[in-house]
């Protein structure tokens, strides 16, 4: 027990001693690294911790993978201090390698941390050899072509080994190397070298699994001196520019006076047509200023014949009432123009226009009501009477209480209009006419004669065009009046129908007849007639009202066909009062007739 | 007017032979019959290509794993179990490959593709099986073992045709189907991903070179 404590205390007191002497066990030592150069040997490298003052041996062990057979390092002393090689008997590929180094000394020893290994991946080459860097000259200029050789170690012949390099240039003056990457070859130009300077050239390589190798001791080359191709091409564009701009210069020489007049047009005189700057010099003003009148400006005529205001009537020998319908164009236009003095009135008085108003406005409206044969019947229409009748435009003679017919165009005899084409067009003639005042001026009348009629077709504007004011005056030129009692009548003249009789004739009396006040023995109440219906067989078939007894008048029917009245129509047509009465129409004495009345197929 | 007759009864005659017609002239360099017939030095090089890729893609999914999941160890050494194919025989050095002869080599290294071929299946699945892995991992492992796959038919048909060649006698025996091995370890367990990985990394390392030093061998280059 004494001597135990007496050893201890006596080492305590030892190692006080050497530590304050310096000297102690060695420090750990450390594994750097371990490479192989060609995959067949390796080298391990450690740092010693320290050798405590005291001199220090090293020894590195190691075992391989699952074996515990600790074997020692085989060589010190090849690779240098503090290293250890393995020669190619004791390397083993793919195989783990645990290896410790384990220094000693006097004091102790230190045994570094375990380092598992694997030949394979601690491949390092050594550098290539022989590198080569010469300048070749060609066509484009010259680069410098460098080549190597494989580091002498590694075998690549065999194909244990692949290499791959790179070389890195750099010239004079560059901070920086340009690094290119040769592949497996052995050789590599650069190009883009600067001229006249100095290159350097490195070369390294790896294998294809491994660690690079360390770079090659520098060689120099230098470049030579030359020209760069490129100025000779600066030196042809200058020439070909020249070229072109001397060509320039000499087309615009050439064009000289055509670049003027582009780039400064002249300033154009004063052109008016039909203007003669001749004649302003020559100085009469007035030649000057009938050059500058346009014919037929203001547009005077042509819309004047719009206004048909009157419808010729024709009498011929054969006591026939021709009613000229012609076209409602030139030939009504014609005659009005020289002979209207009807002035004053709207378009809507004229015939043509009614007439292609009322087409229009009948389209819809049931035209094809109007049985409308070729051969003659005419059917007559009447219309609402709740169409307007206020004060139109068209209308200015309302209120003068003439009579008025209703406009009625009737074709040339051979014009055979087909149904469809031209509608018919009706006024209604009692719509005009509840306009008139009762009081009818008297005005003699005339006889029309209806006998062509049959073979014409009578056409009557409607009046359910709104505006149709059928204002008509017939033209009584040539016509004769072989009725008795009828005095010549002016060429112009308002007429009003009588009435009809029995041959198809429109009796017509001018308005300003001053007999027609005793010839209208039977009606005076009534300042006109309403024409009720138009049958198929020409006939218009009058209203009246039942509180008038105006009988006589009335226009009679070869047949009677009516289809509102209730009360067949007599042959004696006179007497028409049975079939009037209904709807109010009523007759006028002068022999107007007022056609509001509704026909029932409306 | 007879010579046009004639040189139009020729050209008729032309074009309704089907053999005369004109054809694309396939390259075929090699082989009397088809087309393009490679030479063995073509699919040496087309083979040794794929083991190389297949070698890197090892490569990195092992850094990847040492990266993400062991990066507690240290980068030098590992403590690993035993890889399965530790029972097929390998030449470990040069002069030991170089030593072997040329159907030994082959053999080796076809038996090695075949141990290989279930467990890097497997190792797919688990790593497309766990979250841990990106989809990237995953595909990369699939690859790897489609590769493998191919790398062992190119093999074969490379031993095929040294067959055809004369170069390979008849002692290359054909795989059986039989030779597959499980890569269970000593203990029994089965191998973790990370160890499947390093030992793949390692077989295909092998396995590249070896076919490398078999054609520098069969097919002699100046810069082989």
């Amino acid at each position: 027990m004494r001597n135990s404590g007496a050893v201890l205390i006596l080492t305590f007191i030892a190692k006080l001693i050497l530590q304050a002497a310096g000297v102690s066990p060695p420090g750990k030592p450390r594994l750097t690294s371990c490479r192989s150069p060609e995959k067949e040997t390796f080298t391990c490298w450690w740092e010693p911790g320290g050798d405590g003052g005291l001199p220090t041996t090293y020894a590195l062990y190691y075992h391989l993978e699952n074996s515990e057979t600790v074997y020692e390092c085989p060589d010190y002393r090849t690779a240098g201090e503090n290293s250890c090689y393995f020669n190619k008997n004791d390397t083993s590929l793919w195989v783990n390698y645990n290896i410790t180094v384990v220094a000693s000394n006097a004091l102790g020893k230190n045994i570094s941390d375990p380092v598992e290994v694997d030949v394979v991946y601690i491949v390092q080459p050594n550098t290539p050899e022989n590198v080569k860097a010469v300048v070749v000259h060609d066509e484009q200029g010259p680069f410098v072509r460098v080549s190597w050789e494989k580091p002498r170690t590694a075998d690549t012949r065999s194909g244990w080994i692949t290499l791959i390099y790179q070389i890195r240039v750099k010239q004079e003056k560059d901070e920086k190397w340009e690094e290119y990457d040769a592949g497996m070859q052995k050789y590599y130009n650069v190009f883009s070298l600067h001229p006249d300077k100095e290159c350097m050239v490195q070369v390294r390589c790896k294998p294809d699994h491994g660690f690079w190798s360390e770079w090659t001791q520098t060689t120099y080359v230098k470049m030579p001196n030359y020209i760069p191709r490129e100025r000779s091409l600066w030196i042809l564009i200058t020439i070909f520019s020249i070229f072109i701009v001397l060509i320039l210069t000499w087309t615009l020489n050439v064009k000289r006076n055509s670049m003027k007049l582009c780039l400064l047009p002249p300033v154009p005189g004063p052109k008016i047509k039909g203007f003669d700057k001749q004649l302003l010099k020559s100085g009469k003003t007035e030649d000057i200023f009938n050059t500058l009148v346009i014919q037929g400006f203001p547009p005077t005529t042509d819309y004047e014949n719009l206004l048909v205001e009157y419808l010729e009537v024709y009498d011929n020998e054969e006591q026939e009432l021709v009613l000229e319908g012609k076209e409602l164009s030139e030939d009504f236009m014609k005659s009005k123009s020289s002979s209207d003095n009807d002035s004053g009135r709207g378009s809507c008085d004229s015939r043509t226009l009614l007439l292609e108003k009322c087409m229009d406005g009948r389209e819809g409206s049931g035209s094809d009501q109007h049985q409308y044969s070729q051969h003659g019947e005419t059917s007559w229409a009447s219309t609402e009477s709740s169409e307007s009748q206020g004060a139109e435009p068209g209308s200015p003679e309302s209120t003068d209480g003439r009579a008025k017919t209703w406009p009625v165009v009737f074709p040339q005899p051979h014009h055979h209009y087909p149904v469809g084409a031209v509608k018919p067009a009706y006024h209604s003639v009692p719509e005009i006419l509840n306009q008139l005042s009762p009081h009818a001026t008297p005005s003699n009348y005339h006889q029309l004669h209806h006998q062509d009629i049959p073979q014409q077709e009578l056409r009557f504007s409607k009046s359910a065009c709104r505006h149709s004011q059928s204002y008509n005056q017939f033209n009584l030129d040539g016509i004769d009046t072989p009725a008795p009692g009828v005095p010549p009548l002016p060429s112009l003249e308002y007429v009003e129908v009588q009435r009809v009789n029995p041959e198809n004739m429109l009796l017509l009396r001018p308005l300003s007849d001053p007999n027609r006040e005793p010839e209208r023995s039977d009606c005076t109440g009534e300042d006109y007639s309403k024409v009720k219906v138009v049958t198929s067989h020409n006939i218009l078939l009058l209203q009246r009202d039942t509180s008038h007894q105006c009988v006589d008048d009335y226009s009679q029917a070869d047949q009677c066909t009516t289809q509102q009245p209730p009360h067949p129509c007599k042959p004696a047509v006179h007497q028409w009062n049975s079939v009037m009465p209904q709807e109010g129409m009523r007759v006028m004495g002068n022999g107007y007739v007022d056609s509001t009345v509704l026909m029932p197929s409306f | 007017l007879s010579l046009w007759a004639v040189a139009v009864l020729l050209v008729a005659l032309l074009c309704l032979d089907p053999h005369s017609r004109v054809s694309s002239a396939p390259i075929c360099t090699h082989g009397p019959s088809g087309c393009h017939v490679p030479s063995l030095a073509d699919l040496f090089d087309r083979v040794i290509q794929h083991s190389a890729r297949m070698h890197s893609l090892s490569n990195d999914l092992h850094s990847e794993f040492e990266q993400y999941f062991l990066p507690s160890k240290n980068s030098i050494g590992k403590i690993y179990r035993k890889c399965h194919t530790s029972s097929i025989l390998t030449p470990n050095g040069k002069e030991n490959a170089q030593k072997l002869a040329r159907e030994e080599l082959t053999e080796v290294i076809l038996k090695l593709l075949m141990a290989w071929r279930d467990p890097l299946f497997q190792l797919h699945q688990s790593m497309a099986h766990q979250q841990d892995f990106n989809s990237f991992s995953s595909n990369k492992a699939l690859e790897m073992g489609d590769m493998a796959h191919e790398l062992r038919k190119g093999v074969e048909k490379v031993a095929e045709k040294m067959r055809v060649l004369g170069m390979l006698g008849n002692s290359v025996t054909g795989l059986s189907a039989a030779e597959t091995m499980l890569p269970i370890s000593d203990s029994g367990e089965a191998m973790s991903n990370y160890e499947l990985l390093y030992c793949f990394r390692r077989d295909s390392n092998k396995v590249q070179n070896y076919l490398k030093i078999l054609k520098c061998r069969i097919v002699p280059e100046h810069d082989c």
